[in-house]
C-alpha cells in the first residue's frame, strides 16, 4: 500500500517526511499536480460498474487500488508546467486527478473540503470560540466608521491579511502591523479589514498538531514585536510542554474543522496566556523540527503509513 | 482606491539564494552535490531558510 504525497520537487519539508517512509520501507509516490499532463501520466476506468485508476511519474506507478493515505503538502495547479498551460486545461485536470484521487478508499491530510473551510480566517476565529482558546477581539469589516470605532475602543490594533500578499510583480510582503488611530480608514470601504486587539507578548507559540500528537515550540519574543514572521530577534524555537487545557481545546478544533494535521500560531502574553492568532491546516513544520528536534515528520509519516480508511470505498453495486 | 490593508505592504525583496540542492527522481528526494539527501544536513536547511513560514509560494499563504 502506498503512500501519495501531492507536492512540489523542491519541498525539503516533504523530503522529511518522505526519508522516513522510505526507513520504514513504506512505498511512495510524490507527484506534483503542476506536472500533469507531461512529466506525470493518469489514467481512470469507471466500467462495469467498478473503478481503478493509475498515476505514473518518474518510473514510479501507482494504482487507486493500492493507495493507503494522500499527503496534499505543497501541491502546484494542476497543469501548471504543461506546454500549453490554460485555465481551461488547468480545469480539466484538477477534475481528472482529484476525481479519481476522491474515488478511492484513502486517507487525506488533510481532505480537500476540510481544508478549503478551515483557511477562512474569520471561521478559524468561531471555531477557536467553540474550542474554548482565549482569542483576542477581532472585526472584519468594509465599514469604515466600525473600524474607527474598534481601534477607538481597543486602541492597540494591527492590520493582518487574511489571505496572504497580493501575487504579482514586484513581490509583496504583508507583516501584521500595528495601527493607531490616526489611521485613514477611508480605504476600509475598498476591501475588508481585518483588525485585532494586538497582544502584548513575551513569546510567539507554534504548536503542531499530527492527529492525536501535540509538538508545541516557543521563541521568545522582543519588546514590542508585533510579527515573528519577519526580522531575525536573534531567539530560536525551543520545546515546550502543552498546557492540559491548551491541549484540550486543540483536540476540540480539529475535531471540529476535521483536521488530520494543523499548525497554530499563538501569541504568550505576560501573564502566560496562550492567546489563538490563526490555525493554518497546512503550516510549515520543517523549521520547527530542524530547531528544536521534536520528531514531527517521523509522525507524519507514522501516520500516513497507517491503513485506516476514512470512509468505504465507493461502491457502484 | 487601493484596499487598507494593503497601505500596510511592503517589498519582499528578491531573494538571492540558490538553493544548493536538486531533485533526484528516482529517489524522490532532494539530493546534495555530495550524493546524500539534503535533509541529512539540518544546518544547511535552516540557512538556506526553505522550511521556513515565510517560505510558502504565491499559491501557499497559509505557512
Amino acid at each position: 500500500m502506498t503512500v501519495l504525497i501531492l507536492t512540489s520537487e523542491e519541498d525539503v519539508t516533504a523530503d522529511m517526511v518522505v526519508s522516513k517512509l522510505h526507513g520504514t520501507g513504506t512505498p511512495v509516490l510524490r507527484l506534483d499536480p503542476a506536472d500533469l499532463p507531461g512529466k506525470a501520466v493518469l489514467s481512470a476506468d469507471y466500467a462495469h460498474g467498478d473503478f481503478d485508476g493509475h498515476l505514473s511519474v518518474n518510473g514510479h506507478v501507482l494504482s487507486m487500488g493500492g493507495l493507503r493515505s494522500i499527503w496534499v503538502r505543497r501541491p502546484g495547479e494542476p497543469a501548471a508546467h504543461a506546454a500549453d498551460p490554460s485555465p481551461w486545461l488547468t480545469a480539466e485536470t484538477r477534475q481528472a486527478l482529484y476525481g479519481m484521487l476522491h474515488s478511492a478508499a484513502a486517507r487525506w491530510m488533510n481532505h480537500p473540503r476540510s481544508a478549503d473551510q478551515a483557511r477562512l480566517k474569520p471561521w478559524q476565529l468561531r471555531v477557536a470560540h467553540l474550542s474554548g482558546f482565549a482569542v483576542p477581539p477581532t472585526v472584519f469589516t468594509t465599514a469604515p466608521r466600525l473600524a474607527r470605532e474598534f481601534v477607538e475602543e481597543h486602541r492597540d490594533v494591527v492590520v493582518k491579511s487574511a489571505s496572504g500578499p497580493p501575487p504579482g510583480d514586484p513581490a509583496l510582503a504583508l507583516p501584521t502591523t500595528l495601527i493607531g488611530p490616526d489611521a485613514d480608514f477611508s480605504a476600509v470601504a475598498a476591501g475588508p479589514a481585518l483588525l485585532q486587539r494586538y497582544v502584548p507578548k513575551r513569546a510567539d507559540i507554534r504548536l503542531t498538531c499530527v492527529g492525536p500528537r501535540l509538538f508545541a515550540a516557543r521563541k521568545t519574543a522582543e519588546p514590542g514585536q508585533v510579527d515573528g514572521r519577519y526580522g531575525d530577534t536573534g531567539q530560536g524555537w525551543e520545546p515546550v510542554p502543552v498546557p492540559e487545557r491548551i491541549g484540550k481545546s486543540v483536540h476540540e478544533y480539529v475535531t471540529l474543522a476535521g483536521l488530520a494535521y494543523a499548525a497554530f500560531d499563538f501569541a504568550e502574553d505576560e501573564d502566560g496566556i496562550w492567546w489563538f492568532l490563526e490555525c493554518n491546516q497546512g503550516g510549515q513544520f520543517g523549521f520547527v523540527e530542524l530547531e528544536t528536534g521534536q520528531p514531527i515528520s517521523e509522525t507524519v509519516a507514522l501516520w500516513l503509513a497507517q491503513w485506516r480508511s476514512d470512509r468505504n470505498p465507493v461502491r457502484l453495486r | 482606491m487601493q484596499p487598507f490593508t494593503l497601505k500596510y505592504a511592503l517589498p519582499r525583496g528578491i531573494s538571492a539564494a540558490v538553493t544548493p540542492y536538486h531533485f533526484d527522481p528516482a529517489r524522490q528526494l532532494n539530493m546534495l552535490p555530495n550524493g546524500r539527501p539534503a535533509v541529512s544536513d539540518p544546518d544547511l536547511l535552516l540557512a538556506v531558510g526553505t522550511t521556513t513560514s515565510t517560505a510558502g509560494s504565491a499559491t501557499h499563504f497559509d505557512d
